[in-house]
């Protein structure tokens, strides 16, 4: 596959099933490029600093957090986001399924590649 | 002068619920809508956002998603022989006032009100005789049937995500849900929330007194949901912010998420903010009405909006007052029991109990709206056999919690001191201990509650302030009385370290906060010499009038009224869109 060589926490994974784990987000995360809901979009997020959007507001922590989202960095966070930064502002309890993680990476790196989201 | 706009083909006021549901189905039809909303709008983006949302000041203390009472207001008393006096601050009810109305902040309990309530004078009567039921009780049947709705109770529970088990689908009883409810077609949109402790302790404890409880069935999204729509809801957090405020995760069925939006996006619809309608106005044959008067808020400016129809779709006080302030029908005298406008003022009962258990910890501050559990034994249960307690209709009894608020929420037992050092020892103590079981009862309509125009009292626009007479009558105080005694006869059983035992509210006060559920004042029903709506919320005087909500309730039932307030909106949207257009006119003949 195309995907295997953007990193090991989604090898495999599968960006259609992902499109429909991305359902859990969705509500407050568009995907469409520069519309923010409660959440920042999510276009473009493999590869962004944590916090650097300007028109988006986040928590304190999660701008000091250094983080930058790799697909190994989000697959932390997905996984349980307020342990990987405490004191974050996203009401998600997480997605504890490392498959469901990759797939939904897989989804993510997928749509931030596409020029037409 | 007022200035004078263009002709729409439809225009609503207010827009929540109701108005977003009918925005949407108007428009998709194709008619050219306006809505004028009385309040500011508000997103989830910049107002429900983490931590914006989560302060008790601004939306619990400062009402701000709710009516300002300096504007306008009621006037209330007890009983015809009183002068009613201004409620100058919310307290037991809280009126939405912003785009999204008092859906922005309700809890999402939805239920099924069943033919109990729809035909509660021919059951009654049939099964007790006719002396049964008192005469100054002026309940009546609403003219619609369960069957006819159970289509748009379905399409309602889709539209606002309502997690829930069934409990009776195409008469097949679902192990795990209401025994009790009326058949329905399918399944809910979404499984129930995941319990809580303390709705799996009341869950055992009825179970140990021969009761049937469910988990309730409430607009929080147990998970992410696409509704048929395609609007989006994020899983509930059981943040525990949920009541009075809006919620932080989209998770909360409302129309801000799913029909104002979709209304919004159509170019046949335009919403104006800050517009106060003061007037319906009426054409000179008085079987019209030519559309509505309104003051833009922000700068004192008049119009008037000339419309084909008119839709009332304010909070169900609002359009009462709206109504009465119009002149449209004939205002209600409780003397003469003549007119049917500000008839059947109902409201609810309750009582409720506090358990605290030594040793437990019941994480009060994590919660959905709707985590609890209920039995119906003693509500729709038609077998539950009233002739030997006396009363007409019922209460359903929940444990669980809803909005354990940090700084309101302060439970200690009975006889510790409200203030100082004892008060704080009490509460640190007990604040976790803590569970709640409630009920909520039916208010039957009485001939001496009702609304009409307050003699004395002017709102800012210079119009008489609706009056408010209500208190509760005997077939109340009988119901309560069973509910406390239910109540803590469940609570005895789960033997609590302390127990502030649940007692009857005898009086009705305006403080403090009861529920947000006034039905009543423009009722629906089968003819014009007793209701001012038929059963398609269509006015008996003037056809291209509508008056949608919870007003058009002959009675109060136990349940939370969202449930057929939803379901009734699209009813008749359907019955404009499909029926009216074609034929304008009655669509039932007087």
């Amino acid at each position: 596959m195309l995907l295997g060589a953007a990193g090991m926490a989604h090898a495999g994974g599968d960006p259609a099933r992902g499109e429909k784990l991305y359902e859990d987000c969705v509500a407050c995360h568009p995907i469409e490029r520069g519309v923010h809901g409660i959440g920042p979009t999510l276009y473009g997020i493999l590869g962004r600093k944590a916090g650097e959007i300007a028109d988006y507001r986040y928590s304190p922590a999660l701008r000091r957090s250094g983080i930058t989202w790799t697909a190994e960095a989000l697959d932390t966070f997905i996984a349980d986001p307020l342990a990987s930064v405490p004191a974050n502002r996203m009401p998600y309890a997480g997605m504890p399924d490392a498959a469901d993680r990759a797939d939904l990476i897989a989804y993510l790196q997928k749509v931030s590649k596409s020029s037409t989201p | 002068m007022a200035t004078q706009l263009k002709e729409v083909d439809a225009v609503i006021v207010g827009l929540g619920w109701t108005g977003g549901i009918v925005a949407k189905e108007l428009t998709q039809a194709g008619l050219k809508v306006v809505a004028l909303e009385r309040g500011a709008i508000r997103s989830p983006e910049k107002d429900f956002a983490v931590p914006i949302v989560r302060d008790e000041l601004r939306f619990v203390v400062r009402h701000d998603l709710m009516q300002n009472t300096a504007r306008d207001t009621l006037t209330i008393r007890n009983n015809p022989s009183q002068a009613a006096l201004p409620m100058r601050r919310l307290g037991s009810f809280l009126p939405g006032e912003v785009v999204g109305g008092s859906a922005v902040h309700w809890s999402g309990h939805t239920w099924r009100w069943t033919d109990m309530e729809f035909k509660i004078r021919s059951m009654y009567e049939e099964r007790y005789g006719k002396n049964f039921i008192p005469g100054d009780m002026t309940v009546q049947d609403w003219g619609i049937t369960y069957a006819e709705l159970e289509p748009y109770y379905d399409k309602f529970e889709y539209t606002a995500a309502v997690s829930g088990k069934a409990g009776n689908i195409g008469g097949q009883i679902q192990l795990g849900g209401n025994p009790f409810e009326a058949p329905r077609a399918r399944e809910y949109p979404l499984p129930p929330l995941t319990p809580i402790l303390a709705s799996e302790m009341f869950t055992q404890a009825a179970k140990n007194n021969g009761y049937h409880p469910f988990p309730r069935p409430s607009a929080n999204a147990s998970r992410a949901y696409t509704n048929p729509d395609g609007s989006k809801f994020g899983a509930c957090q059981y943040c525990g912010y949920c009541q009075r405020f809006g919620c932080e995760a989209n998770a909360k069925g409302s129309p801000l998420i799913t029909v104002i939006p979709i209304a919004m996006r159509n170019p046949n619809f335009e919403l104006r903010t800050y517009s106060w309608v003061t007037r319906v106005l009426k054409a000179t044959d008085g079987k019209r009405v030519t559309g509505v008067a309104y003051t833009n808020l922000l700068n004192g400016e008049e119009f008037e909006q000339p419309a084909g129809m008119v839709l009332l779709c304010a909070y169900a006080i609002n359009n009462v007052h709206l109504m009465l302030l119009s002149g449209l029908g004939e205002p209600y005298d409780p003397v003469s029991q003549k007119g049917v406008i500000g008839k059947n003022y109902c409201y609810q009962t309750g009582a409720g109990a506090t358990l605290f258990f030594e040793g437990r910890h019941f994480n009060p501050f994590m919660s959905a709206g709707g985590s609890n559990a209920t039995i119906d034994d003693f509500n729709i249960n038609w077998d539950f056999d009233r002739g030997k307690h006396g009363f007409v209709g019922g209460y359903n009894v929940a444990g669980g919690f809803n909005t354990a608020l940090p700084i309101g929420y302060r439970p200690v037992p009975r006889g510790t001191p409200q203030w100082g050092k004892a008060w704080k020892a009490g509460t640190a103590k007990w604040y976790q201990t803590a569970m709640n079981i409630g009920a909520s009862g039916s208010v039957m309509a009485n001939r001496y509650n009702y609304y009409d125009l307050d003699p004395t009292y002017r709102n800012a626009f210079g119009q008489p302030l609706m009056r408010m007479t209500f208190d509760y009558k005997e077939n109340e105080h009988r119901v309560g009385q069973h509910a406390a005694q239910v109540i803590n006869d469940i609570a005895k059983s789960m033997n609590p370290t302390r127990l502030n035992e649940a007692t009857v509210r005898t009086q009705w006060t305006v403080v403090p906060y009861q529920s947000t559920h006034n039905t009543g004042g423009t009722i629906m029903g089968t003819n014009p010499h007793d209701s001012a709506l038929n059963k398609y919320l269509q006015s008996w005087d003037c056809h291209n009038l509508f008056v949608v909500g919870a007003n058009v309730f002959p009675h109060n039932a136990s349940y939370n009224p969202t449930g057929p307030v939803g379901a009734l909106a699209y009813w008749t949207a359907d019955a404009i869109k499909n029926r009216y257009l074609k034929n304008p006119g009655p669509l039932v003949p007087a």
